[in-house]
């Protein structure tokens, strides 16, 4: 018994676990207000077509993003966090996306390192003025996601679906 | 490594001149087992002090509790322990007038095996870093080794390293006793306690350790010192110095050899940048 839902929970990460019918990845979207928020907006002011799996949260810089929102994710709903944030150098608080950065890297490492793939938590820079760009990230990173499957490593027992 | 008489001279003299109120050290216990923390407030008490290779615990932890936050304290140190002064003392948690650090040139301690630990064998900085008065002899700084058990682990794949992880989550009771053994966990009120946190809502799930311990690390990410005193009060016995060690090898290699504590007045990693940080992962 024990042995079966450790494999089970194991193979979450395996392409081969076949997702329930109709599954629909949720990718938390975290994005910085002065740039990834804008590009968002210039998306869909500008009818670009993108994968509506993404739940978007406004922050005020990638900054603000504590390695604690990405686990909280994971753990609760989330199949997949995607954060974005001001191109380095453009950062409206001038220099907040460089501390995000490094944050950032070490974060996806300790992820990566106690066994979710490394697509699961993905980066991006977008500027206001790159609504194309926003729709091409939100592709990729949800086709990477539904590719995984749905989440199951770490994940709250009393999942709300 | 035996400084049991030096020590009892030094903490005797600070008490019996009224500079410090309470001396921290070691002490033995009734078994063979690492020794426990003394708390000295009078000059005639200092016989229970000892110091060998079984002092093991990190005394620096103690400064953030109440009864000696306002308190003038004259403490033991070793090389870790002091770098997690160096950074508590950086981050206002305690003043330097107020303490009294007696550091000690160290040689390395045993773990409950007996054996010389694992920290020690890997250990950058066996010197006080910061001291009023110094034991033994300095051996210098040495070369920063990546850690054994992270190596091995890396070198297994996804699937084996998640499974091996979800039993060191699964077996975690949430005591918080790693929270509360760190000298650098000292905030009023964590994160992982909130209302809406798991430690309320699902107790002790495999999930919610994820969380805590996650989280947890994360925040001490460019800070931890590898003193190991979470990894010694675990009743669980989880490896956890692997969370710790994994970050500081990454902070390590990508941010200019950054290690934590080292020199006075230098913040953690996360509270300073490079232009040339590693960008290549950011879609």
């Amino acid at each position: 018994m024990e042995a079966t839902v450790k494999d089970q929970v194991v193979s979450a990460e395996k392409p081969q676990l076949e997702a329930p019918p109709g599954w629909q990845p949720v990718i938390m979207g975290i994005l910085c207000n002065w740039c990834s928020y804008a590009g968002s907006d210039l998306t869909g002011t500008s009818r670009t077509q993108y994968p509506p799996n993404i739940r978007i949260i406004r922050v005020p810089c990638s900054s603000r993003v504590d390695p604690w929102f990405i686990i909280k994710s994971l753990q609760t709903t989330a199949d997949g966090v995607l954060v974005s944030g001001c191109h380095p150098g453009d950062c409206h608080y001038i220099t907040g996306n460089y501390y995000a950065r490094r944050r950032f890297l070490v974060t996806k490492k300790l992820l990566n390192f106690v066994g979710l793939h490394e697509d699961r938590v993905q980066f991006s820079w977008v500027s206001a003025a790159e609504g194309a760009k926003f729709a091409q990230v939100v592709a990729k990173v949800t086709g990477a996601i539904r590719k995984l499957g749905p989440l199951h490593l770490y994940k709250k027992e009393n999942r709300s679906q | 490594m035996d400084y049991t008489n030096q020590i009892r001279e030094i903490a005797a003299r600070l008490l019996s001149e009224n500079r410090i109120d309470v001396f921290i050290g070691y002490r033995k216990t009734g078994f063979d087992e690492n020794h426990l923390p003394a708390f000295i407030t009078h000059p005639n008490a200092t016989g229970d002090l000892v110091f060998t290779e079984k002092s093991g615990f990190n005394l620096t932890n103690y400064l953030k509790f109440e009864h000696t936050r306002n308190k003038r304290v004259g403490l033991v140190v070793k090389g870790c322990d002091s770098r997690a002064l160096n950074l508590m003392l950086t981050e206002n948690q305690v003043k330097r007038d107020h303490i009294y650090i007696v550091g000690i040139a160290c040689e390395g301690v045993v773990n409950e095996q007996g054996e010389k630990a694992q920290n020690c064998l890997e250990c950058v900085m066996p010197d006080p870093v910061v001291h009023d008065e110094i034991l033994g002899v300095p051996s210098g700084k040495r070369d920063y080794q990546a850690n054994s058990d992270v190596k091995e682990l890396w070198q297994k794949d996804l699937a084996e390293r998640s499974r091996f992880f979800e039993e060191v989550f699964e077996s975690c009771i949430r005591c918080n006793a790693c929270r509360h053994s760190c000298p650098l966990c000292y905030c009023a009120k964590c994160c992982i306690d909130q209302e809406t946190s798991t430690l309320y809502h699902g107790a002790n799930t495999t999930s919610s350790a994820f969380h805590a311990l996650m989280t947890w690390s994360l925040h001490l990410a460019g800070r931890c010192v590898d003193c190991r005193n979470c990894e010694k009060a675990c009743p669980s016995h989880l490896p956890l110095h692997l969370l710790h060690k994994q970050n500081e090898q990454v902070i390590h290699e990508h941010f200019q050899g950054h290690l934590a504590g080292m020199v006075a007045q230098d913040r953690g990693a996360f509270y300073k940048y490079n232009l040339n940080d590693p960008d290549d992962f950011i879609l």
